[in-house]
């Protein structure tokens, strides 16, 4: 996006009507950085990993040795930490969720730190806007709730599934189609679309805003006093930078809290 | 009369996101009357209200995705 807004200033707000500048495809072609035979590594990819790097640093940092007064840090992250436990794992699951908490754990703190490199400054690209990573992620956990669920319960999960003896026997067939499709497959789907909309639709109004009020900041001499309008727009961006950081931990928390909530339902299925 | 042109698929999201800001409207509203009442249920019903919100707004992306795809 910081490439993007930068390369919008070579649009010509007086002539021009429709103006695409430079990395305007970003999110969904971004540069290949250097390739290694005939695999090419981008910068979606050095991103994911930072990413990761960046969770488990975290991590070993803050607990790296057991304090009696911890510092400051420690105590942010073990906010974290305590917060996926007691408030996702065991709250959602129940006790049992105490052993979904390194995943659940796990997947938060990727998801956060890919969001928050959307409003990362130098950064600017969320990974968790390219299809593939919250794909991934939600396949991941659909095999792990359905995984539990047949080691749980054996092959009634899926007879509880398909036919509910909780609703009369007229209804089951329908009620049972419905629930087929919607845990076996629209679960995955919406899991996924949910994170990757949120993040392009954050990260390109990000970019709309900030780099129309940047061009017409940039030609105050071509335009004059008109070019003021691009305060407003420059502002609205930087609102709406704010909000995002807002939109990251929300949506972390969300396909947290979900993918504890499709594990629970694996769990205890009569619930 | 002018030909009308433009991206179809914009109406299309336009309508997709009515019937979830309804819901998500229902969601938070009655989410925050439980929470008047019952504010030593706030936690639960937070966390159930996210949920909501979450199930209702998979609808509205659906079509935010679809204004892309078309």
């Amino acid at each position: 996006m910081g490439q993007l807004v930068l390369a919008a200033a070579s649009c010509d707000p007086a002539e021009e009507v429709i103006c695409t500048p430079e990395f305007v495809n970003e999110l969904f072609e971004t540069q290949v950085v250097f390739s290694i035979g005939s695999f090419d590594v981008n910068r979606a990819m050095l991103l994911m990993l930072l990413a990761a790097f960046i969770s488990v640093a975290l991590l070993y940092f803050a607990f790296r040795t057991p304090r009696v007064v911890p510092t400051k840090f420690g105590v942010a992250v073990e906010g974290l930490v305590t917060f996926v436990r007691d408030e996702i794992a065991i709250g959602i699951i129940g006790p049992s969720g105490l052993a979904y908490f390194p995943y659940l754990l796990a997947l938060f703190l990727f998801i956060l730190i890919g969001n928050l490199f959307e409003v990362t400054p130098l950064i600017n690209f969320p990974i968790t806007s390219r299809m593939a990573v919250p794909i991934f992620l939600s396949l991941l956990t659909w095999l792990i709730f359905i995984v539990v669920g047949f080691a749980k319960n054996g092959f009634g999960y899926f007879t509880g599934v398909v036919w509910p003896t909780s609703v009369p026997i007229a209804m089951r067939p329908l009620v049972g189609l419905i629930e087929f499709i919607s845990v076996f497959i629209l679960r995955p789907i919406t899991l996924a679309v949910r994170l990757f909309a949120n993040l392009v639709a954050g990260h390109t109004m990000l970019s709309i805003l900030l780099a129309s009020g940047f061009i017409f900041l940039k030609s105050v001499g071509d335009i004059g006093i008109r070019s003021a309008i691009g305060l407003g727009w420059f502002g609205l961006g930087l609102g709406i930078y704010l909000f995002e950081i807002a939109v990251s931990f929300l949506q972390a928390y969300i396909f947290t809290l979900l993918a504890a909530v499709y594990i629970q339902s694996s769990v205890h299925p009569e619930h | 009369m002018e030909d009308i042109s433009g991206a179809l698929a914009l109406i299309g999201y336009g309508l997709a996101a009515v019937g979830p800001g309804i819901g998500i409207g229902i969601v938070a509203g009655n989410a925050v009357q439980a929470m008047a009442r019952q504010p030593e249920a706030a936690g639960m019903v937070r966390t159930t209200m996210f949920l909501g919100i979450a199930f209702t707004e998979a609808l509205a992306l659906i079509g935010f995705v679809l204004f892309f795809l078309a």
